[in-house]
């Protein structure tokens, strides 16, 4: 006892901890936390950029705006554009890296230089991937539509499009996130039990059945997961949106208004309730994320 | 681009029987390669289209043919794109960018890595729970209260908005946390008993135990910098301090119809990515699966 007693101040109970933890969490205050509470703040103002002390307190008013239609372009069009572009990523995204997964959980050098060519699209800037797009989807020149002509078809101006601008976007995006979407599903694979595919084989099962029955109830968590994060950052895509379309024909989602509201238009107070509205729809989504990864452990 | 020569490499695999799992046919593993090598060429082809046309003239990228499909050795049109902006301007601020960003989030995330694992304060808990909370905020609704604290803290259009934001890393925070959690306690205990401070356990006894986690953060933190579009985007204004991608973007459009040109300027800036990628294939699919992962080292 006396011993314990006279043993020398722990290093590791130290105060120097919050020192530690002050430089990540001055940076934390300073560019995420202040400026989030600031925007719900900016988001209660008929907000003036130009000079700050002119802006005028207005209440929800510009929740009310949103929610009543009134803005141009209307809260519930670019609700409904987000929708789309969410829905549509959130579906095929994690169908389509389910089968890529499926496809190339082999082994061998080929196998191994598909998955490399695969997740390569995902390292790649979206700017300049945009542009590579626009130049195959270009309506005069483009690749696509001189493909097209071979078959005697005369394509669209993709991206002059109401109809085809979005399904063009999302054909891009699948693009780059495809291959980042695969990895995850690959790695959940990897960690299955194999005991049970081999029971399933004794027991007759084909291929088919053994993937109903055995895989998919054990990639659940995966797939969910997937699902989660994929919802996240396509309610955040911006680039792609800004470079192949600049939020025309039928593309102005809630991230892409954000950013016009507030910096092209100038509705400062608009786009910091947007932002909000954003911001809810994220963290729900994050909390969900953050519970089932608890559940997975 | 290793992928052209592939499909040529199933014609050996029925040699290889013996190491295949047994009861896939030969048919059905010869099927499987031959879809995975075009899944994987269709991943690139983009990219390839792209570099092709760059080496071709104006005429030839108007009008296609099967010649089109290989590249010439014509560098005529990254001569003249190099020349119409201020590209090594722009090379040299991503790089210092990039280069001080990393710098910095590797050692605020060390730090409070190390504090938040093995390190007991008061407040830990909680404290943690704020850095999480951060994880939930999306960049689109920090982009108008930050370009306003920017203004007042005159940091607009300066190296430093593009730096600090993202000095801390609530992922690198998480996954130094991971890495040291999983080192044995004992370790740092001795280190303790022998009198050291809890600045030379981390640097003498916790740093080399994680520096594969610094290395995922690192390329982390470094494509995402290079990557950036929409912050930088808005919160500088000249070439001075503007990282490559916003150079692109802007060089898009002011060069929009000159596309092969354009095609010059993707590959120029889209290589270096590709090259860091095809050399750190096995750090940057460890980055997806602990970014997606979230979190579990």
């Amino acid at each position: 006892m006396s011993v314990a007693a006279r043993r020398p101040r722990r290093a590791m109970n130290s105060p120097i901890a919050y020192f530690f933890v002050l430089p990540a969490l001055v940076i934390f205050f300073v560019f995420t936390i202040a400026p989030t509470l600031y925007t719900a703040f900016i988001s209660l103002f008929n907000w003036n950029p130009l000079n700050i002390s002119q802006s005028k307190f207005i209440g929800l008013s510009n929740y009310k705006n949103a929610f009543a239609g009134q803005a141009n372009p209307s809260f519930w069009d670019t609700a409904k554009t987000s929708a789309y572009f969410v829905v549509a990523m959130v579906v095929l995204g994690p169908l389509l890296a389910l089968l890529i997964a499926l496809l190339l959980q082999r082994g061998g050098r080929l196998m191994s230089a598909a998955r490399t060519a695969t997740f390569l699209p995902n390292v790649t800037p979206l700017v300049a991937t945009s542009l590579v797009w626009m130049w195959i989807f270009n309506g005069q020149f483009g690749l696509a539509n001189q493909v097209l002509k071979v078959f005697g078809i005369g394509g669209p101006n993709w991206l002059e499009s109401n109809t085809w601008a979005m399904p063009v976007v999302i054909f891009v995006s699948l693009w780059h996130e495809l291959g980042f979407i695969a990895i995850i599903i690959l790695g959940g694979l990897t960690t299955m039990s194999s005991e049970l595919s081999e029971a399933a084989k004794v027991d007759g099962c084909n291929v088919f059945q053994e993937f109903i029955h055995i895989t998919l109830p054990q990639l659940r968590p995966v797939m969910f997961f997937v699902v989660v994060i994929s919802t996240i950052s396509s309610l955040q895509a911006f680039t792609q949106f800004y470079t192949m379309t600049q939020g025309n024909f039928g593309t102005s989602t809630l991230s892409y208004e954000i950013y016009y509201q507030a910096f092209v238009v100038y509705h400062t107070g608009y786009a910091a309730a947007l932002a909000i509205v954003l911001l809810v729809i994220t963290a729900v989504l994050s909390i969900l994320q953050f519970v089932l990864n608890r559940t997975r452990d | 681009m290793t992928g052209t020569t592939l499909p040529g490499s199933t014609r050996r695999l029925p040699g290889r029987r013996a190491t295949r799992r047994p009861g896939t046919s030969t048919t059905g593993r010869v099927v499987r390669l031959v879809v995975a090598a075009l899944v994987g060429l269709a991943f690139i082809a983009p990219l390839y289209w792209v570099f092709v046309t760059s080496t071709l003239n104006t005429s030839q990228a108007y009008s296609f043919s099967w010649a089109s499909l290989v590249p010439h050795p014509n560098f005529s049109n990254y001569d003249r794109a190099w020349h119409m902006a201020p590209w090594e301007r722009f090379f040299t601020n991503t790089i210092f960018i990039a280069v001080c960003t990393v710098v910095l989030a590797l050692l605020t995330s060390l730090l409070a890595g190390f504090a938040f694992s093995v390190m007991r304060f008061r407040g830990r808990g909680a404290l943690f729970g704020l850095v999480l909370s951060v994880m939930m905020v999306p960049q689109s609704v920090l982009l108008i209260p930050d370009y306003i604290i920017a203004q007042h803290l005159h940091l607009l259009n300066t190296y430093w908005i593009q730096i600090l934001p993202f000095g801390a890393s609530v992922f690198g925070i998480f996954l130094v946390r991971q890495f040291f959690l999983n080192v044995p306690k004992e370790l740092f205990e001795a280190a303790e008993l022998d009198g050291c401070g809890p600045l030379r356990i981390l640097f003498w006894v916790g740093l080399p135990m994680v520096r594969p986690a610094l290395l995922v953060l690192g390329l982390n933190v470094l494509m995402g910098s290079w990557n950036a579009f929409l912050w930088p985007y808005v919160m500088t204004s000249s070439n001075a301090v503007r990282p490559i991608e916003v150079g692109l973007s802007v060089f898009s459009s002011t060069n929009g119809t000159d596309y092969t040109g354009l095609c010059a300027s993707v590959s120029f800036t889209t290589i270096p990515v590709l090259v860091v990628f095809l050399l750190l294939q096995k750090q940057f699919i460890t980055g997806a699966f602990s970014a997606a992962g979230g979190v579990r080292g």
